[in-house]
């Protein structure tokens, strides 16, 4: 967060027209400096001027000019700006970028409190393992589709969570090449169920599977988790410290 | 039937765009597999994404721009995937391709079993 006194303002100069893989530079820009934590910036359009090429750009009424001036300005701390500046310089191309000592008086605040750290989300990391099972969309099991009794039976396990892809060409166990054919009529493409959990719990499903799926193909593979849960248990945890002297008499 | 093996998974990434020899890089690929005697092979295309050349690769709503993200998930034995990389060498100009040694389970139908399911 950026504080009173000394700052850096960093101007960059482009054409509206300048693109980076793709997609306007200024919005490249501004996502960057966005994701990064700047404090805050702003694309100024201009209604006229000329670059380095000595060509003058007007917003005419006949003509539709995408090549008019735009300026992108923020304002950071030396520190921070020296760390983005080698990037800006690569996605601004041949625009010019312009860095200027300011004071800032009173930095902006924001309109809404910054939520408490508690009621963040929790990261959690450790050793998991993968489980993908590769079948038919078409194999069932008792009345229901296949996928979707697996999906139930995780849920029922306790399995910490599972999605299921649809591929849209692929072949399985029984040789048949699957492929989409149509929004309506595609009930043949192989799926994919990826479950994570730790290795015990996946393991323990496997007599379940076995009896489930009559053909198709289980892989198991080491991954690293991290998990971003929200913190349901913070929420619990409060109400219940204040209860205590409560419960104690 | 069931059987026990330990194998290799390979995913490649690319774009829905990308082609080998006039057909599409996905089902290229699939026919090598399919060559090779790779057990298992699934194609899935992604909603978004960008790759190795940074391009924003995004299935349009309303138009038929095909340059989706697309992921090739391949499971085979280390020889298997070992014949693999040659042709995968030559096909894929521009993408990523991430290997990792699994653990697999594969479960085949009997004949037996099969007349009773179908």
């Amino acid at each position: 967060m950026l504080s009173s006194g000394k700052a850096v303002k960093v101007t960059i100069y482009l054409s509206e027209g300048a693109t980076h893989h793709g997609v306007p530079v200024y919005t490249s820009i501004l996502d960057f400096l966005f994701y990064r934590g700047v404090a805050g910036a702003t694309v100024l359009k201009g209604i006229a001027g000329f670059g380095a090429d000595h060509h003058m750009h007007a917003a005419h009424l006949l003509e539709v000019s995408d090549h008019l001036p735009l300026k992108i300005e923020f304002i950071e701390s030396r520190e921070n700006v020296d760390a983005l500046l080698g990037k800006l310089q690569e996605l601004c191309g041949t625009g010019l970028i312009e860095l200027q000592d300011v004071v800032v008086a009173k930095p902006a605040q924001m309109t809404r409190p910054e939520p408490p750290p508690s009621a963040s989300h929790l990261k959690i990391a450790g050793k998991a393992q993968m489980m993908c099972i590769y079948l038919s969309e078409e194999d069932r099991w008792q009345d229901k589709p296949l996928y979707k009794a697996l999906v139930e039976a995780m849920r029922a396990n306790d399995i910490a969570g599972v999605t299921v892809y649809r591929g849209i060409l692929g072949y399985g166990a029984h040789r048949r090449v699957h492929k989409e054919k149509s929004l309506l009529t595609s009930n043949h493409c192989s799926v994919m169920l990826s479950a994570i959990d730790t290795a015990d719990k996946l393991h323990a499903l496997l007599p379940l599977i076995d009896k489930m799926v009559p053909e198709g193909l289980v892989v198991f593979s080491n991954v690293d988790i991290i998990k971003y849960a929200f913190r349901a248990g913070g929420g619990q945890a409060q109400p219940a410290e204040e209860a205590k002297p409560e419960a104690e008499p | 039937m069931k059987e026990s093996f330990p194998a290799r998974m390979v995913r490649i990434h690319f774009g829905e765009d990308d082609r080998w020899q006039g057909k599409p890089l996905h089902e290229a690929i699939v026919e090598r597999c399919k060559e090779l005697g790779i057990p298992e092979v699934i194609v899935f295309r992604g909603i978004e994404g960008y790759g190795s050349g940074s391009r924003i690769r995004r299935r349009g709503h309303w138009t038929f721009s095909k340059d989706a993200p697309i992921q090739v998930s391949i499971i085979g034995t280390e020889e298997q995937i070992a014949g693999l990389f040659p042709f995968l060498d030559r096909a894929v100009e521009e993408g990523v391709v991430a290997t990792s040694a699994v653990e697999v389970v594969r479960y085949l139908r009997t004949e037996s079993s099969a007349d009773g399911a179908g």
